[in-house]
């Protein structure tokens, strides 16, 4: 008796003490003040709406490091090492508000957008796009390898970056040309550069370091090499395209 | 009984040769510009001129500058150490808040100061730590726990532990003390977390504090009245640089940085003094001298957390004492050091914020200056034109000499809702474009007239302080990780070397075996050089 008493107060206790690995801040009031913390200081990079941009799409509910809510709330507060993901430098319960926000913009249904990924699959072969893209291994590698984009890029990113390949070029891909002192001409893609040296891959996947100072004309553009498929495809083309490119994801389930 | 032990001690000094070594006395201190074999203190003197009279290694033969030792630290924090040397012994901090003894010739060390650190600890921008004070025969680190410890300078004992204020809402110390006559002068950083900042004194032998000077007034106190309602307790003004010390004067001199929120300012309205301003206080007392402040009512994070450099020339025709101030805002200051008037100020980078600085020394803002929800497009970007890292003044070119980046930011304004120990800043600004990421340099001024006379450019923005010398050498370092020597009078580089890791600190030169060494903290090392065959 005395031992039942014991234990039931011992729950009792234990039901009050807040359940560290769920989300103790989800009400509409928690889920408006995260949406507040998130437009201050996450939608620089995952956009306003968490749709995406420099960072990963939010909106999807999917999140390859981890989607319980004790893993968000690590690597909200510490970043995530090995990305551009930074910490947030705040106390558990402000996070677990932006944690709220960001399950909110999930609840709204799908993520994968509409079209026939099959079909997209098929005109990512037709349309040429492994010349220079590598996925899964296969392919060329010049372009940037898509294994993982439908990770790390919403679908109205890669629809502009389909249509638009100008819209957003990447450090790595700006268009280095340059000629030695022996009048030798190179172009290649931009790998690292700093005061002094150039680094870069050419068209046929050579490595050069060049020195500037040794460089009789030395250019870089910011532009893609990538043809714009705006006239080449047709909405519904491209809507499969964008489905086929969203539904390259890790395998499995997300954590 | 005595008399042997004294006999003793007597024939162990004498067997052993070296006896003990010189302890750095105030008055040492005081003439740290003669005894340049050794680095005394942050900037070298307490001018800041970050400048040496040794000229072993000169324009003629800086080609020949060789590895002479590399230390590598146990740490993934990045390093902002300045190190110092004492007959032959280097003390630097290792981030986060330890201390390691050298032998300056070798590289190899004699002891480690562990600091066993609280699991969170909230530092804005990394756990640094920018070096170490020395005074008598004790080295002071501040932690970033927001403590002052005092070490046996011999054997990193700890003989004194003293917390400075509480970690837990934000507090820490990242900045280099300053030892001046009898006291430890120590500030204070978390200008991101809404503290209210202060500039402290400690007696080094007890580790009792002797002043404080709170750099955010309360009620009722001079320069309260720039402040509206409880905005005083959450204010900023940190004091994370290692200011100067004018001994004929008995001032301190140092920089305060930002009001806190960073770019909200809705809460504070008023000018926030003495945020993003110089202050001269009393050495003894920490009774304030005179102010100026750089930028009444700060939106921009633009910290005063440069290091004043004084100087004694002649302005206008006749001699004065002068601070020379390249402020993060852009502009490029002279002060009358005894006065706190502003005699000059200057552009010395781009700028889109101010027309120009009144002759009351208050910037004439330009219109849609100030953050918004959308975002603000401004010259100079959030790190500023410059930063908290070391110019260098050289009395043989009478230049001035700085790292500068020419850059611009998108300055948002976001919520600012304050709780403790909890960032409070106003939103995030987009530092860097990357479509417009900007470049660096490094940049020789008149200083009488703000002038640019020459420039070194980077591809990147540096981090890194400059030293020069009386062989007529700028030594920098850059993030891409390279070490370099500049021709003090053209700015035409004489040698550089690829360490390997970003520079984020501030050279130092001193003498070790009566050769001449230059060293830097680059990636997680120290890396000595001298003149090699």
């Amino acid at each position: 008796m005395k031992y039942h008493f014991l234990f039931l107060l011992c729950a009792a206790l234990a039901a009050q003490e807040p359940d560290p690995s769920h989300n103790p801040r989800t009400s509409p009031a928690d889920v408006a003040t995260g949406a507040k913390t998130f437009r201050s200081h996450c939608s620089v990079c995952h956009g306003p709406n968490g749709e995406g941009g420099r960072g990963p799409n939010l909106a999807g509910g999917r999140f390859y490091h981890g989607s319980s809510d004790l893993e968000l709330l690590r690597n909200i507060a510490d970043g995530i090492p090995g990305t551009d993901m930074p910490g947030l430098f705040y106390s558990p319960d402000r996070i677990w508000q932006v944690i709220a926000y960001i399950r909110s913009l999930a609840a709204g249904g799908s993520a994968l957008p509409a079209g026939d990924r099959a079909r997209g699959d098929a005109l990512f072969r037709s349309k040429g796009c492994f010349q220079c893209h590598r996925i899964s291994g296969e392919g060329g590698r010049l372009g940037p390898d898509l294994t993982l984009i439908g990770k790390s890029r919403s679908p109205d990113y890669l629809r502009r970056a389909i249509t638009d390949p100008n819209a957003d070029v990447a450090q790595r891909y700006w268009v280095v040309t340059c000629t030695d002192n022996s009048g030798t001409r190179y172009q290649g893609f931009m790998m690292n550069q700093d005061t002094y040296t150039v680094e870069f891959i050419d068209m046929q996947g050579g490595l050069h370091t060049m020195m500037k100072s040794d460089l009789k004309d030395y250019r870089v553009e910011k532009v893609s090499k990538m043809p714009s498929f705006q006239n080449a495809l047709s909405a519904t083309e491209l809507d499969d395209l964008v489905a086929y490119l969203c539904s390259l994801q890790p395998k499995g389930d997300p954590r | 009984m005595n008399s042997r032990i004294l006999a003793a001690a007597a024939f162990l000094a004498i067997e052993f040769g070296a006896g003990l070594p010189a302890q750095v006395s105030y008055e040492r201190l005081l003439k740290a510009a003669g005894d340049s074999g050794n680095w005394l203190t942050y900037s070298g003197t307490y001018r800041s001129w970050r400048y040496s009279a040794l000229d072993q290694v000169r324009r003629e033969n800086t080609r020949l500058l060789k590895v002479k030792w590399i230390y590598q630290m146990p740490t993934t924090h990045v390093v902002e150490t300045t190190p110092l040397v004492v007959d032959g012994v280097m003390y630097i901090s290792e981030p986060p808040s330890n201390v390691v003894a050298l032998d300056a010739a070798t590289g190899r060390p004699y002891w480690r100061y562990r600091r066993a650190l609280p699991a969170r600890i909230n530092v804005c921008c990394g756990q640094v730590n920018r070096g170490v004070a020395v005074l008598g025969d004790r080295v002071f680190i501040g932690t970033v726990d927001a403590h002052l410890v005092a070490l046996d300078a011999r054997t990193g004992a700890v003989l004194w532990d003293r917390e400075v204020a509480d970690y837990r809402t934000g507090h820490s110390i990242t900045v280099a003390p300053l030892a001046v006559k009898g006291t430890i002068i120590c500030g204070i950083s978390g200008g991101e977390y809404g503290i209210r900042g202060f500039l402290d004194a400690y007696d080094p032998e007890t580790g009792n504090r002797k002043w404080r000077f709170w750099t955010v007034p309360e009620p009722g106190r001079p320069g309260s009245e720039t402040w509206s309602g409880d905005a005083w307790k959450t204010g900023g003004g940190p004091t994370w640089v290692t200011g100067s010390y004018d001994p004929e004067q008995n001032l301190i001199i140092w920089g305060t940085g930002n009001p806190s929120p960073d770019w909200n300012g809705d809460s504070r309205p008023g000018d926030n003094l003495y945020t993003d301003s110089a202050i001269a206080l009393n050495a003894d007392t920490g009774q304030l001298q005179w102010h100026y402040q750089f930028v009444p009512h700060d939106v921009h994070d633009w910290d005063a957390v440069q290091v004043p450099v004084l100087v004694d020339d002649e302005w206008q025709g006749r001699p004065r004492k002068l601070i020379y101030w390249a402020h993060r805002g852009g502009f490029y200051y002279v002060l009358d050091r005894e006065t706190g008037k502003i005699l000059l100020g200057k552009p010395f980078a781009k700028q889109t914020w101010a027309r120009e600085i009144a002759p009351d020394g208050r910037p004439v803002t330009l219109p849609n200056v100030d953050p918004t929800p959308e975002g603000t497009y401004l010259w100079p970007g959030v790190q500023g034109a410059t930063n908290w890292y070391s110019p260098s003044y050289n009395p043989l070119t009478k230049l001035f000499y700085l790292a500068v980046w020419e850059n611009r930011s998108v300055y948002h304004k976001g919520e600012q809702e304050y709780t403790p120990g909890n960032r409070y800043i106003g939103s995030v600004p987009l530092i860097d474009l990357p479509e417009d990421p900007g470049h660096g340099a490094i940049r020789a001024l008149d200083p009488k007239t703000g002038e640019r006379i020459w420039d070194y450019q980077l591809l990147t923005k540096p981090w890194g302080g400059v030293l020069s010398t009386a062989g007529k050498l700028v030594f920098g370092g850059s993030d891409e990780g390279y070490f370099f020597a500049l021709d003090a009078e053209t700015g035409k580089e004489l040698w550089r070397q690829n360490t390997g890791g970003i520079i984020r600190a501030n050279p130092i030169t001193f003498l070790s075996k009566g050769k001449q060494v230059v060293a830097i903290a680059a990636g997680s090392a120290i890396i000595a050089f001298e003149l090699g065959g």
